[in-house]
């Protein structure tokens, strides 16, 4: 999987392309652990190149959340393949993740949501 | 016999060559969309049961795919040299929406035709998944 990393604003936005799976899954919560060590969690993760997720890869992003959680900030996601969207829809995990239609749409909402 | 027999080092690479290996079968036969999807994501969840739970990453362990194709089903055996596969398949909590495991089991019934999990005479888990196909599926 590739991860390509930009700020917008104080929101990091993590552009994600390929599988997300065990190995990625991996990955994927080291670079975000290197975001924490900078103090930022306000992430948006783009999933709109991502072309499989299976269980282990929602765990990645369950983990990442938690983390987020902890330390008061948001993650958010948008751009979900409607594949990708049905399985957030059957493992009821879009209740619990702020999904947008659009990455502008997400960075927007931190705008009008602010973080403590 | 199967149409085709892989097997795997239960190393963390072997996920992602798994995937590759799987997906090329699956264009070989002209299978796409939704059954593509969903036999891949199925075979991984096994593959991945097999790799973390059976096998426990031991490199002297393999892990072995039998892919059986034809013009009413598509179906795969995922088996693992492991000990008490079974049990940790059957024994652990329903998953909570916090939880960072244990959704893996409830996608491969919700996608498969049919599912079942069986001891092999070493112990490891035997998972087979079958996919019913509609005419024209396959080529």
């Amino acid at each position: 999987m590739e991860i390509v990393l930009r700020e917008e604003g104080h929101v990091s936005v993590l552009s994600l392309t390929g599988r997300l799976d065990l190995a990625s899954g991996t990955s994927l919560k080291e670079e975000i652990k290197k975001l924490f060590d900078r103090d930022c969690a306000s992430i948006h993760l783009d999933l709109s190149n991502v072309d499989f997720i299976n269980s282990s890869g929602l765990g990645a992003l369950v983990s990442v959340m938690k983390e987020v959680r902890l330390r008061k900030g948001r993650l958010t996601l948008s751009n979900l393949a409607n594949y990708v969207k049905e399985i957030f829809e059957i493992t009821q995990l879009s209740h619990i993740f702020e999904i947008f239609e659009t990455e502008q749409e997400a960075i927007n909402s931190y705008q009008s949501v602010p973080t403590s | 016999m199967p149409d085709y027999l892989l097997e795997y080092q239960s190393v963390s690479e072997s996920e992602e060559k798994m995937l590759d290996d799987v997906t090329g079968i699956l264009a070989a036969h002209n299978i796409e969309g939704e059954l593509r999807q969903a036999f891949i994501l199925t075979v991984s969840e096994a593959f991945t049961n097999a790799l973390t739970h059976g096998n426990n990453y031991d490199t002297d362990k393999l892990i072995k795919i039998s892919i059986y194709i034809n013009h009413n089903s598509l179906t795969a055996d995922i088996i693992d040299e492991g000990k008490g596969g079974l049990k940790k398949v059957f024994e652990k909590s329903p998953p909570t929406l916090l939880s960072e495991h244990g959704r893996g089991v409830d996608l491969m019934r919700y996608y498969s035709s049919a599912v079942r999990f069986r001891k092999t005479s070493i112990g490891g888990l035997r998972v087979t998944v079958v996919f019913e196909m509609k005419k024209n599926e396959v080529t």
